[in-house]
């Protein structure tokens, strides 16, 4: 590994997670946001599709907007604001959605309107520190990446388990695990890829030091 | 000392499921013994497995994973397919014991949650009954099947079993907990030995015997009949003994172990009334498990006693603040908060020179060299040691998400001591 990736790396690791939002920072995996639309809705490849797209149209220009506008505004006033932006937003979005997958959005039921409020489009509201715009765009975007991979990870995990096949297309003639499909037993598959994920960041670092060990001589 | 009389409990209920498997064996065909196996062999791999993952030594003695997987084929039928067991075994010893931290620790009984995980996920597999001795075959477990006695009762009908059929087990049901007889037997065996004690079983089976008795299910029979058929037609005596009595998810103190009971037998019940599921118990012991501790805590009193100690304390801080906020003294919330130390708000860089005090050498020889030899390095090298391992434990814990991370203050603390060390 580069000498210098590695010391810059490890030299702000807080800095490090930041920046590389999508793996090291999972939304979902990391830190736990929006886990009830993937628990819920997140059953099949397709359904993680369309809530990715929902996030995408949704949260970046939710920041964008909240970022420009909430600059001196209370946090009691910006956590009724960020939500009253998104739903606005998502009235749009819905629409464009309606058109683009028709009466498969009805699919995700209330856990593709939820979003509107979800941690994961809502939780900035509460920090004090000002978001620049070009902040607000590439933070919003590491975020939006991070739950698309979470989600697609998530419904192609879940579709194998439970129906034994993926995007469609038959693998398994059996059902391997029939309550993937079910709340309870997406939780509990979200439960294992976020230790799995814990795992492999933690072992990351590791070889991160180890490197820089090496390095050191 | 605690694990030992644990592991001796496995070890008797392994020992006591051996005539239940031989029976299963000879009126359900060599089938039995193959869903063993696999049970018990994905028992142990997910064991070692997660061992390995954990970099841990992997416990050659712990035989819960083991016996649990035993106890959960005994209570399907001898059709279910070798894919059911072996995943539902994995999935449970994977979130019901290891997610929790493993031998020992864990809420929540093994056997019971396999069952659950089972029913929810393959009910049209798990809720069917083959008649003793009927054709199965060995590899795919293809044979014909009927309806369970449980299912029967729920659907508002009147199983037709015979008493001694009943006693015996010689009616369709599930592969092992249908041996009345021999569970009683081995349970009085067990009693005797004094692997298990009697205050959870007789507890349980009373409430479910008066419940059965109060609201019978079953009509066009005496009350007394319909209790016969709710008690020994299922797998309800079986449960007792191999799920119930675990002494890692049941309390300690006897009191507190009859009230378990009780409530484990009002909620199997309930469950069989309004439940969609027939083996009500499985669930119930769920339940309850998460009610273990808090059983013993309140039979000792400890619970009384916390509760009142947090109250008189929250009520002395309160009068507390209102004493000095009506003498307008500053409170200890009105002092403005102390500032952090240089090292938090510096900037955190990992130097070369930092990571070669952090280099392998330094900080972790001595802590293999002492945990293999602790009496030569003597007692200050041994504190040092110790002293370096917490603090590499202290980074290894670091959250991610934290503003702070000390690491330039962890370092320096294990260059600090292993210097020390070294001279």
């Amino acid at each position: 590994m580069n000498k210098e990736k590695v010391l810059r790396e490890l030299s702000d690791w807080d800095d490090t997670t930041r920046r590389r939002k999508i793996t090291l920072s999972n939304p979902v995996f990391i830190k736990g946001l929006a886990l009830t639309p993937l628990a819920v809705a997140a059953t099949t490849v397709q359904n993680s599709f369309i809530l990715s797209v929902c996030v995408l149209l949704l949260l970046t220009p939710t920041r964008i907007v909240t970022s420009a506008v909430t600059r001196r505004m209370s946090v009691p006033l910006k956590s009724f604001f960020y939500p009253l932006t998104s739903a606005v937003i998502f009235f749009f979005v819905y629409i464009f959605m309606y058109r683009l997958f028709g009466t498969k959005v009805f699919s995700l039921g209330i856990y593709l309107p939820i979003m509107v409020v979800d941690p994961l489009i809502v939780k900035n509201f509460e920090k004090t520190r000002k978001e620049s715009f070009t902040y607000s765009i590439i933070n919003g975007l590491r975020n939006t990446f991070g739950f698309i991979l979470a989600c697609m990870i998530t419904g192609a995990v879940r579709e194998f388990l439970a129906f034994g096949t993926v995007c469609g297309v038959k693998l398994l003639n059996i059902s391997l695990l029939p309550m993937a499909k079910t709340s309870f037993g997406g939780f509990i598959i979200i439960g294992l890829i976020s230790a799995f994920w814990h795992y492999s960041v933690k072992n990351y670092r590791e070889r991160l030091i180890t490197e820089a060990r090496k390095i050191n001589g | 000392m605690n694990s030992l009389k644990k592991q001796t409990h496995y070890d008797s209920i392994f020992i006591a499921l051996v005539p239940i498997v031989i029976c299963a064996t000879v009126m359900y065909s060599a089938r039995v013994l193959l869903l063993c196996a696999a049970a018990m062999f994905t028992a142990r791999v997910t064991d070692v497995a997660i061992a390995a993952a954990r970099h841990l030594p992997v416990d050659t003695e712990d035989k819960s994973a083991i016996v649990a997987a035993v106890i959960f084929v005994m209570m399907m039928p001898v059709s279910v397919p070798i894919y059911l067991v072996v995943v539902t075994v994995a999935i449970s010893t994977l979130i019901g014991k290891h997610a929790f931290g493993g031998k020992g620790v864990y809420p929540f009984n093994l056997s019971a949650l396999s069952m659950c995980i089972a029913a929810v996920n393959w009910p049209e597999k798990v809720f069917t009954a083959v008649k003793p001795f009927a054709r199965v075959d060995f590899w795919t477990g293809a044979c014909r099947s009927t309806a369970t006695q449980s299912s029967t009762i729920k659907a508002g009908g009147l199983p037709y079993v015979d008493m001694l059929d009943l006693l015996t087990g010689n009616y369709a049901g599930a592969m092992g907990s249908s041996f009345v007889l021999l569970t009683v037997a081995i349970a009085v065996c067990l009693l005797i030995t004094k692997k298990i004690t009697w205050h959870v079983p007789v507890s349980f089976l009373t409430v479910c015997t008066l419940f059965a008795l109060a609201f019978p299910r079953i009509y066009g029979i005496s009350r007394l009949n319909s209790v016969k058929l709710e008690i020994l037609s299922s797998s309800l005596i079986f449960v007792t003994l191999f799920m119930l009595c675990e002494p890692d998810t049941t309390p300690k103190k006897p009191r507190a172990k009859i009230i378990f009971g009780a409530l484990a037998g009002i909620i199997t019940m309930l469950y069989r009334y309004f439940g969609a599921y027939e083996i009500g118990a499985c669930f119930a012991i769920l339940l309850v498990n998460a009610t273990e501790s808090f059983w013993d805590r309140m039979i000792s009193g400890d619970f009384i006693k916390e509760f009142l100690a947090r109250e008189t304390s929250v009520r002395n801080t309160k009068q507390s603040h209102k004493k000095k906020s009506k003498t307008g003294k500053n409170t200890a919330l009105d002092k403005p908060k102390a500032e952090k130390p240089a090292v938090a708000d510096k900037k955190t860089e990992i130097t070369e020179e930092i990571l070669q005090n952090f280099s392998a050498d330094t900080a972790r020889a001595p802590k293999k060299q002492a945990a293999k030899e602790p009496d030569k390095n003597g007692k200050k090298q041994q504190k040092v040691t110790d002293m370096i391992a917490e603090a590499e434990d202290r980074l290894d814990n670091v959250e991610f998400s934290t503003r702070t991370i000390d690491i330039d203050a962890i370092l320096r603390e294990i260059d600090k001591h292993s210097k020390g060390g070294k001279k």
